[in-house]
């Protein structure tokens, strides 16, 4: 119990520290360190196959991703100035949010998780069963993705070359 | 999932990813390529539709909402794709992607009308809505791009609210299935319900979420905003909407749904009321489909029979005549120049054919019979009132009439009358980009005459 | 003895949210948005492994996940390609200089 709070912590550490930092390579950084704490949360649930996805994937491919555009976009990064104002005030409405959650929201829904099936059944699934032979859909469905993914790109910079002529 | 139909979503996708090889050699092979798969399926499914229609008794029926969304998606694609060719969009995009992103979107489409699984559906959801968001920054203004941000961060949030939905449903459940879950009431699976029905309002554009339609339909080009009002924010919105009202026949449902007849009105009359203002045509067609979309999602909220029949033929009629007037003012703004409703009078005597269609699809949308337009319309508010939503009637019945009267003051001003100085000298579009608006007025006038074939098929949904 | 986690993490699921939400409203950055909008999906893979918990059927839960993961990642790429985009028309990567359609 003492373990999950932990891992928690280092998730809303993370989280606040991406919303609040002034450079966004700061919060770039911040936000791996919190997938890094849901990927270890996941573990915890035993449920290992999918915390190894989100850490390649999260707190890998996307920080780069992150890293990469704000590279592309540095001259103008300089001269956008925002108010600090609003995010400094961010801890304090954080707090109050959390004052006020506590109170409401863990007893509604302990009531209504009196409503779930938690019925047992017999026999489990491996994961590879579930994966390829019941949600079989899922597997199109990636490959469908990956597909519109790649000609979305490629459509959106598409003719940089005829705007320069 | 509907096995039987499996090939109509597959042979897009294959085509689609088979696009860029044929393209090297010539482009011209591609084209022609894109749009032979999308004709082979429209016949394939135009034949079985026909079929089933008028011959009930002797072919086995799949499920009709499957085949008639099927056969709507595959006309409205058609019509685009073969449109866009003759258009020159050479000239503005990149053509290779532009055809694969639409076979994908068809793709993507058609299994969502065939799964029969919550997760698979929001799935196939974000497929379509990446390939449409690539599809608006197919233009060289700046206007599409900012059109394509907006569509962004206003309905990408929205996916996370279904998600949320759909692990509370998966919590009381145990499983996604349509059939399990339309068995065992459940208090937890209504609340989960209720927050993916939120979800996919944002998406499908109803008021108070409505601004991101605006923007998108005046700064896309014309084919593509054919294409999303014509079939994207349905299939991508309201179906899902329509599926979960057929699950829920057992629950006690009588909050959700006052709360979904409030908003389905507040849409009818802001959408019926913005479109008087206007000067801009493409922003007046965009005001005409938000009204649209209401009286869809007014049939849906009465949870009876005959208001999800109402809604399935109202998204069929309205595909079919907003894609007609979408690209006819496609064809009006390449030869006159303009999309300014106060500079264009008297075109019927210049662009003949153009205006005759773009005429038949105003009346359908007013209401006015024997078009199918009317029938849809008159379903939707027997079903409003059959439940018990009197004042809601009324209100559909007022705003129709207002729709009617304003759209004919319009098409006596932009079509007849005298001839503007500036337009002496334009002429007819040639005729390949006709013949996809002349097939679809005929599809609207024989909609509107086999009516009740129509209706004896889709009662078969419930 | 399972049904004590399912309050607990609905309640850090709120807190996350509430953080993006935040974090998406106040900011003129686009890409500071898009940060936003990550976080937020975070809080929705927590609620999937939470569900999976209570019906003691972790696979589904996990196979769930890894599509999703999958699906965050690409709507992730094409934001940043459209904002870098856009940065070369515009010059800019404010999102209250966008305004050229109105009404």
């Amino acid at each position: 119990m003492i373990l999950y709070v932990l891992i928690y912590l280092v998730i809303i550490v993370g989280v606040v520290g991406a919303v609040i930092s002034k450079k966004l390579l700061n919060s770039a950084i911040m936000l791996a360190i919190a997938s890094i704490g849901i990927s270890l949360l996941l573990f915890g649930y035993s449920a290992p196959w999918a915390a190894v996805f989100e850490l390649s994937v999260c707190a890998g491919l996307i920080t780069v991703l992150f890293i990469s555009a704000v590279s592309l976009v540095k001259n103008e990064e300089d001269t956008t100035k925002e108010k600090q104002i609003k995010y400094s005030i961010f801890p304090l409405i954080m707090s109050a949010v959390v004052i006020l959650s506590s109170i409401f929201i863990p007893e509604y829904f302990e009531k209504l998780s009196s409503y779930a099936n938690t019925t047992q059944n017999g026999n489990e699934l491996k994961i590879g069963d579930i994966i390829w032979s019941i949600r079989g859909i899922d597997v199109i469905a990636q490959i469908m993705l990956l597909a519109g993914g790649v000609f979305a790109i490629k459509h959106i910079f598409s003719y940089v070359k005829k705007q320069e002529e | 999932m509907v096995i039987d139909l499996l090939s109509y979503s597959l042979i897009p996708m294959f085509s689609s990813l088979a696009l860029p090889f044929f393209a090297k050699k010539n482009i011209r092979i591609a084209i022609i390529l894109a749009n032979v798969a999308l004709l082979s399926g429209f016949i394939n499914i135009s034949y079985l539709i026909i079929n089933s229609i008028t011959k009930p008794d002797i072919i086995p029926i799949i499920d009709p909402l499957t085949v008639f969304l099927i056969f709507t998606i595959y006309t409205v694609a058609l019509a685009i794709s073969f449109f866009s060719t003759y258009y020159g969009i050479e000239k503005e995009a990149n053509p290779i992607s532009y055809y694969s992103l639409i076979l994908l979107s068809v793709s993507a489409m058609t299994s969502l009308v065939m799964v029969r699984d919550l997760f698979s559906l929001y799935l196939f959801v974000e497929i379509l809505a990446v390939c449409s968001f690539a599809l608006i920054t197919s233009d060289i203004k700046s206007n599409s791009i900012e059109a394509a941000i907006k569509y962004f961060f206003l309905t990408f949030p929205a996916s996370i609210l279904i998600i949320l939905g759909i692990s509370l449903v998966l919590a009381s459940q145990k499983a996604l299935d349509f059939e399990i879950i339309s068995v065992s009431t459940n208090i937890m699976t209504m609340i989960g319900l209720s927050f993916v029905i939120i979800g996919f309002l944002i998406k499908s554009g109803v008021v108070p979420f409505h601004f991101w339609t605006l923007d998108v339909y005046q700064g896309a080009s014309s084919p593509i905003s054919a294409y999303l009002a014509g079939i994207i924010t349905k299939i991508g919105g309201i179906y899902a909407i329509i599926k979960i009202s057929i699950i829920m026949k057992y629950y006690p449902v009588e909050t959700i749904s006052s709360i979904l007849l409030f908003t389905s009105i507040l849409t009818i009359l802001i959408g019926a009321f913005g479109a008087i203002a206007q000067k801009d045509m493409k922003r007046m067609l965009a005001y005409s489909s938000i009204s649209q979309m209401g009286y869809i999602l007014a049939g849906v909220s009465t949870f009876s029979s005959t208001g999800i029949i109402a809604a399935v033929f109202h998204l069929f009629n309205h595909a079919t005549f907003k894609t007609v007037l979408f690209l006819n003012s496609a064809c009006i703004e390449k030869q006159t120049g303009t999309t300014n409703m106060t500079e264009l009078k008297g075109l019927e005597k210049k662009m003949p054919i153009t205006s005759w269609t773009s005429i038949i699809a105003s009346m359908s949308t007013a209401g006015i019979p024997p078009l199918s337009g009317f029938w849809s319309k008159i379903l939707v508010i027997i079903a409003l009132w059959q439940v018990g939503y009197i004042k809601s009637a009324i209100i559909a019945i007022i705003a129709s009439i207002i729709t009617l009267g304003y759209f004919v003051l319009m098409q006596r001003k932009v079509f007849f009358g005298k001839l503007a100085e500036k337009l002496t000298e334009i002429k007819e579009v040639e005729s390949p980009l006709l013949l996809p608006v002349i097939i679809m007025s005929l599809m609207i006038i024989l909609a509107g005459i086999y009516v009740t074939y129509i209706y004896s098929y889709l009662e078969k949904i419930m | 003895m399972q049904n004590i986690y399912f309050p607990l993490d609905w309640f850090f699921i709120t807190l996350i949210f509430f953080s993006g939400a935040y974090c998406m409203i106040v900011s003129k950055n686009i890409i500071k948005l898009l940060i936003g909008f990550e976080i937020i999906s975070k809080a929705s893979i927590i609620a999937i492994i939470t569900s999976g918990y209570l019906i003691s059927n972790i696979n589904l839960a996990q196979s769930i996940i890894i599509v999703m993961i999958l699906v965050e990642a690409v709507v992730i790429a094409t934001g940043l390609a459209l904002v870098v985009k856009s940065y070369r028309i515009n010059k800019t990567i404010d999102i209250t200089k966008l305004s050229n359609m109105k009404g």
